[in-house]
Order: C-alpha cells, then sequence, then structure tokens
C-alpha cells in the first residue's frame, strides 16, 4: 500500500471527524435548545396551575 | 454570531492548512509523503493536552467556588480532548505503518501512555454519567480529573524519561523553540495547522460548554416539573381523602 492512501486515511478521518464532531455538536445544541424552551413552558404552566390551585 | 464568525474563520483556516499541508509543503526526503500527517497529528496532540489541562484547572475551580459553569467548562475540554487524542492517535498510526512499518508498539512509551490518557477521559466521561445530581457530579468529576491529569506530563515527558520507537521532540523541547530540528517550510506548515486547530478547538470548546449549560437547565426543568407534579399529586389525593364519608 503507497504511503499516500496512509496520508489520505490521516487527513480524512481528522479532519472529516473534526466536521461530523462540529456538526453532531451542532445539532445536539439545537435539539438542548429546544428541549429547554419545551420544558421551561411546561414547568412555568404547571407552576401556574399550582399557585391557581 | 461572535461564535460563528469563529466557526467560520476556523473552517476557512483548517481548509487552507490542509490544501498546505497536502499540496504545497514539499514531501520529506527520508519519510516522504508520510511526513504531511504529522502536520494534524502534531495539532491533534498539542490540542489534547490542551483540553485536559483546561479540565483540570476547572476542576480545581469549581472545587474551589462550587460555580457548575466551570464544571461545563471540564466538561467540554473532557470531550474535546478525547476527540483530538483519538485523532492524535490515528494520525501517529498512519505515519507510523509507512515510517516505523507498524502501527503500533506496545513497548513505546509515548502511545502507551497516549493510549492511557484516552481511556482516562473516556472513563471521565463515562463516570460523569453515575450520578444526577449536578454538585454531586461535578465534585466527583473535579477529582477524577484532576487524577487523570497526572498522565499529561508523563505522556509529554515519556519521550525523554524513556528510550521507545517514538522520536524525541523536534520543537517542544525548551532548546528547540529557537532551533528546531526540522526545516522551517515544515515548522511553519506545522504551525499552520496549529493555528487552524485552535481555532477549531475556540469553536468546539464554546458550543461544548453551551450544550452542557443547556442540557444543565433541562435536568433543573426537569426537577422543578417532577416537584410540581409530586405537589399537585399530594393536592389531589388531600381533597379526595378530604371529601371522603
Amino acid at each position: 500500500m503507497s504511503e499516500v492512501w496512509f496520508v489520505i486515511a490521516g487527513y480524512g478521518v481528522i479532519v472529516g471527524g473534526l466536521a461530523a464532531y462540529t456538526l453532531a455538536l451542532g445539532r445536539r445544541l439545537s435539539r438542548a435548545r429546544q428541549a429547554s424552551l419545551r420544558i421551561r413552558g411546561e414547568v412555568e404552566s404547571a407552576t401556574t396551575a399550582d399557585v391557581g390551585e | 454570531m461572535k461564535t460563528r464568525i469563529l466557526g467560520f474563520a476556523a473552517l476557512l483556516a483548517v481548509a487552507a492548512a490542509t490544501v498546505n499541508g497536502l499540496f504545497i509543503v514539499p514531501a520529506d526526503l527520508n519519510q516522504g509523503d508520510a511526513q504531511r500527517i504529522m502536520y494534524p497529528h502534531v495539532a491533534s496532540a498539542w490540542l489534547a493536552y490542551l483540553s485536559f489541562g483546561v479540565t483540570a484547572m476547572a476542576g480545581i475551580g469549581y472545587l474551589v467556588r462550587r460555580d457548575l459553569r466551570l464544571d461545563a467548562i471540564a466538561l467540554a475540554g473532557a470531550e474535546v480532548g478525547v476527540m483530538f487524542t483519538a485523532f492524535a492517535i490515528w494520525g501517529g498510526m498512519m505515519w507510523g505503518r509507512p515510517v516505523w512499518g507498524v502501527f503500533w508498539q506496545w513497548e513505546d512509551p509515548r502511545l502507551t501512555t497516549t493510549a492511557l490518557l484516552l481511556a482516562l477521559y473516556a472513563g471521565y466521561l463515562l463516570f460523569r454519567r453515575l450520578t444526577d445530581d449536578p454538585h454531586r457530579r461535578a465534585a466527583r468529576a473535579a477529582v477524577v480529573g484532576l487524577i487523570a491529569a497526572i498522565d499529561i506530563p508523563i505522556v509529554h515527558f515519556s519521550v525523554i524519561w524513556w528510550r521507545g520507537l517514538h522520536q524525541g521532540p523536534t520543537i517542544g523541547d525548551p532548546s528547540k523553540i529557537l532551533n528546531p530540528s526540522a526545516p522551517p517550510l515544515f515548522v511553519l506548515a506545522l504551525m499552520g495547522m496549529l493555528a487552524a486547530f485552535t481555532l477549531v478547538w475556540g469553536y468546539l470548546m464554546i458550543r461544548r460548554y453551551q450544550l452542557a449549560r443547556t442540557e444543565w437547565q433541562i435536568e433543573e426543568h426537569g426537577r422543578l416539573g417532577r416537584i410540581s407534579a409530586a405537589r399537585r399529586s399530594f393536592i389531589t389525593e388531600s381533597i379526595t381523602e378530604e371529601a371522603a364519608p
């Protein structure tokens, strides 16, 4: 196997891995922010109901 | 907005450093094209050290100040550091096969201590999942992070303390900073890659910190929601008991 293939494999995994992790992190953050907003809304409405009772 | 600009700058810098490392810098006389792997390999290794150093410092900060934001920084450092350590190991293996003739050698102190570093911080991330209480988790993780950090200087100085396959420092040694044992063009390419990866590191650290803070808020809201639900259930039961004849 030519050393060029090792270079391609080296850069491919490292640079590709960085890109994949960055995208995955962005998606995780976006999902977490949506969930946080939804849960905050639910908690606020539940707390309001508690006060009403 | 500033984080997005940083992300965009990091993307451009990595693209430029990759093109430079792959196509512009000449191949090494002895190692041939395999030398090109050194740029992302060394940059990844240095950023792994930096990440775990941040985890250790943030852990100490948490133990002193009991501020969960410091725990979020420690978590960000550990996760990003694990990724960069894995990249450093992978790059080293891809370079080692054509130059040394082997992907890996367990007898080499640098390789083995680096593998141990990866295992220690992967363990740190798993350890954090053992408890839901944020302060208990942060305190325990800080201690584990500090114990794991003992391996960082061992990895770095392993090539000086013991003999193995891995070569000694090219520019990391204080005596070689002004007189590195590599041509200036190679050192410049390495510095370029290190600068580009550092921008990515900064961007990822900010994003991971934001994610940790958001996850903590979700946990907090979940706890409040459970308390609220339990309270409502208690009130409903009390009313039912009072209404019963």
